[in-house]
């Protein structure tokens, strides 16, 4: 007997569709793929591979040069890990704490601006998207000479000008530290939102606006019942991806605070790090990746079920 | 017709995402391809990578510079070698390495130090550098040295090139405009007591001064709290058979309680974000606050911060570490070479031969020294700095050295329970003797890796 396979009805169906396709049409879907496939290729070999490798890995004990298989201990470890804990929490509360500001403030920024004039608008454009482009290095640097408790900035704008008599350790003290890590993380997160803000404000049908405004409606009412529904894909885009990118949250933490101080500011990402590459543990640090991977898809699915009804193409 | 150019098109491009793979198995040039031994006339040709801390002082400001010159300097000695330099950064380096081993990219070459070094070997990633070694012992300076390259089970995995003691330094300016700069020791080799550091330490801050910082935001120098924290109270980080680690001992309990009696009396100052490059610059440019102390030191790092100092009018004065029975035990830097276990016996030869060359040549090996500040660990080498009486001063301090522990297994591990140690203390999530326990179970544990 010839291998056959059992197609099921929608594979039939579509089948079905594709044999019903011209030829020429074929053709063209043909070219479709061959186009996609470069960025295809490099998608799976840097993407869907690694993918798959941190998950199979995160079965094995493996460190430095020991592999071997141990099921779901490490998993298992997991709840028992206190630091595990502590970085879900600032994970999370960076992502509660951040994401709505970066939004509503990317949002307010856009709408002040966007009917500016080019110049203008331009002009803070280029501002707020400066920190993005600028690098995290160096916009640490920055910010540690700002948050410096000696020598800084900040301190002695405090001491000198508001009384404060002792110097802060914004980095090193529990009560601050994630506080600061979020101001920056804000600041370096606003910029492409509101690109996109702006961009879409401009797309809006002006027509629908005038006709709003001519029928009576205040400000309010033409922000909430033309704009917003208008540039909902857009915050759907900016909500989900700023989460996806705060639920990463590395560079910063590293560069700051080391995770410190005592684990007050480790998020999951640092912890994979610290996992992976101080303690060598690479099996643990994949178990702890492929939790982050679920937490950020478990949060992107609210977020699609939440903005996502709205959403109108 | 525009069909077929899109499709054809499309093919190139995805034709030419495998250009690069293609590279590796096209035929060599025939001036590239490897020269097969044919005798003694000709030589094997042979590709090498040294990646480098950048320990070397930099030629005109250029990191990977000097390493560079060596490399060609090399080359143009020995045909069919070829040396390519990487050079890595302390804060992302050790990362970069752990990267590449676990890819199977390592380096055939690294100029590091034996904490990491000797990991790697315990791991079975390194090939064995014990004929090297046996060659060098009839030379070597101390058997301290030799304990740095050896893992816990004697096998040699690191080639010594230079060694200086880390110490630490006091603000010489802020002590003399203070009037107290005679209670600092300025004879022999500058040794004090516990006693006498903590009675200075409070006049300095009565004067007006920081006190020394105690900095845990990371491993960044994290030698510098450790040695001086346990000579304060006579403790010791690890037990002497390197077994177990000791800070929970009555002694090492008492170096955290002083630490953190010190920070709430104002005589030390904590910073749990800061690590010792934050706390040497604060030492040395002083901006609202001047710290008459910094508890890392040494030539090299006196070399490197000079600038800074003669710029902010300061000058930096060397002692040891104070001690409770005013005779330390001090930690040390041994700088050396590692050769990465390539499989490729040329590739491994050609390694031995280039490191041999770097620590053992009369001229190049010297010149490295001095390139390093540090003292060489090799008898025959002599004086390299001419009667300077100060770096006479740091090599007179060889006396002292003590265990050295950090080619134990997990020392790497070990580390982030040491600053976590203490910025939970600092931070008060812990009380001293809770920090002193918690760094010791979390530790031991890594001990067994």
């Amino acid at each position: 007997m010839a291998n056959t396979v059992k197609l099921s009805r929608k594979d039939k169906k579509a089948k079905e569709g594709y044999n019903k396709l011209s030829p020429q049409h074929r053709k063209e879907t043909l070219v479709s793929y061959l186009f996609l496939a470069p960025a295809l290729v490099f998608f799976v070999i840097f993407v869907i591979v690694p993918i798959f490798n941190g998950v199979f890995t995160s079965f094995f004990h493996y460190e430095r040069s020991t592999f071997e298989f141990s099921g779901l201990d490490n998993y298992i470890r997991l709840f028992g890990d206190p630091i595990f804990y502590k970085s879900l929490l600032n994970t999370i509360v960076l992502v509660i704490a951040s994401v709505p500001i970066i939004v509503l403030f990317s949002l307010f920024v856009s709408a002040v601006i966007y009917q500016k004039n080019s110049f203008v608008r331009s002009a803070f454009r280029g501002i707020f998207y400066l920190p993005v482009v600028t690098g995290s290095v160096a916009v640490t640097v920055v910010w540690r000479w700002i948050f410096d408790p000696y020598n800084g900035v900040l301190n002695y704008v405090l001491q000198t000008y508001f009384g404060v008599e002792d110097s802060i350790q914004w980095l090193g003290d529990k009560r601050y530290a994630l506080v600061a890590i979020i101001i920056i993380l804000i600041t370096t997160s606003v910029g492409q939102p509101i690109i996109l803000y702006i961009a879409s404000l401009g797309n809006l049908d002006t027509s629908h606006i005038e006709a709003a405004e001519i029928d009576g409606a205040s400000s309010w009412q033409v922000f909430k019942h033309i704009k917003w529904p208008g540039i909902m894909p857009t915050t759907l885009y900016v909500v989900v991806i700023t989460t996806i990118n705060t639920f990463q949250c590395f560079a910063l933490v590293k560069l700051l605070t080391n995770g410190g101080p005592n684990y007050s500011t480790s998020t999951l990402m640092y912890q994979v790090y610290e996992t992976a590459f101080k303690n060598q543990d690479f099996g643990y640090a994949n178990a702890i990746g492929v939790i982050l991977a679920l937490v950020i898809g478990l949060f992107s699915w609210i977020q699609f079920k939440f903005f996502g009804n709205d959403v109108d193409y | 017709m525009k069909k077929l150019l899109a499709l054809v098109l499309a093919l190139v491009l995805c034709l030419s995402l495998f250009a690069g793979c293609s590279a590796d198995v096209a035929p060599a040039p025939e001036s590239e391809k490897p020269v097969v031994d044919a005798g003694d006339d000709a030589a094997e040709a042979v590709e090498i990578t040294w990646w480098a801390f950048p320990t070397f002082a930099p030629v005109d400001g250029e990191a990977g510079k000097y390493e560079q010159s060596l490399a060609d300097q090399y080359m143009a000695e020995n045909e069919g070698v070829t040396v390519k330099v990487e050079m890595l950064d302390f804060a992302n380096g050790p990362d970069k390495i752990v990267t590449a081993v676990q890819g199977g990219t390592a380096p055939d070459v690294l100029f590091d130090a034996p904490g990491r070094i000797i990991d790697y070997g315990m791991s079975g990633y390194l090939a064995p550098l014990d004929d090297m070694i046996e060659a060098l012992k009839p030379d070597v300076t101390s058997d301290a040295i030799l304990s740095a390259c050896a893992d816990v089970d004697g096998n040699y995995w690191m080639y010594p090139s230079s060694s200086a003691p880390f110490i630490m330094a006091v603000n010489k300016t802020a002590l003399e405009t203070a009037g107290l700069f005679d209670q600092v020791p300025q004879d022999g080799s500058r040794t004090w007591t516990t006693e006498e550091f903590v009675a200075l330490s409070k006049d300095m801050v009565k004067a007006g001064f920081n006190g020394m910082e105690v900095y845990a935001g990371g491993p960044g120098g994290d030698q510098g709290t450790r040695a001086s924290m346990a000579n304060l109270t006579g403790a010791t980080i690890t037990t002497p058979d390197l077994s177990s680690y000791n800070m929970s001992s009555e002694e090492g309990k008492a170096a955290f309680n002083m630490v953190m009696d010190g920070v709430n009396e104002g005589w030390l100052t904590g910073n749990t974000a800061g690590q010792a490059g934050d706390a040497l610059e604060h030492f040395a440019t002083p901006g609202g606050a001047t710290f008459w102390a910094v508890n890392l030191w040494n030539a090299n790092v006196g070399a490197a911060r000079a600038g800074e100092l003669e710029a902010a009018g300061q000058e930096a004065f060397a002692v040891c570490l104070p001690s409770k029975s005013g005779t330390p035990d001090l930690e040390y830097l041994v700088n050396g070479f590692a050769i990465f276990d390539t499989e490729d016996e040329a590739r491994i030869a050609a390694s031995k031969d280039f490191v041999s060359w770097l620590c053992d040549d009369e001229v190049v090996g010297k010149a490295n020294v001095v390139a390093t500040n540090c003292f060489p660990v090799r008898t025959s080498f002599g004086d390299l700095y001419g009667g300077d009486e100060e770096m006479a001063f740091y090599a007179s301090l060889s006396e002292f050295y003590g265990t050295y522990y950090n080619t134990v297994p997990g020392f790497a591990a070990m580390r982030p329970f040491w600053w976590g140690s203490l910025q939970a203390m600092l931070t008060e999530d812990m009380t001293p003797d809770e920090a002193a326990q918690y760094f010791d179970d979390m530790s031991n544990p890594t001990l067994v890796k």
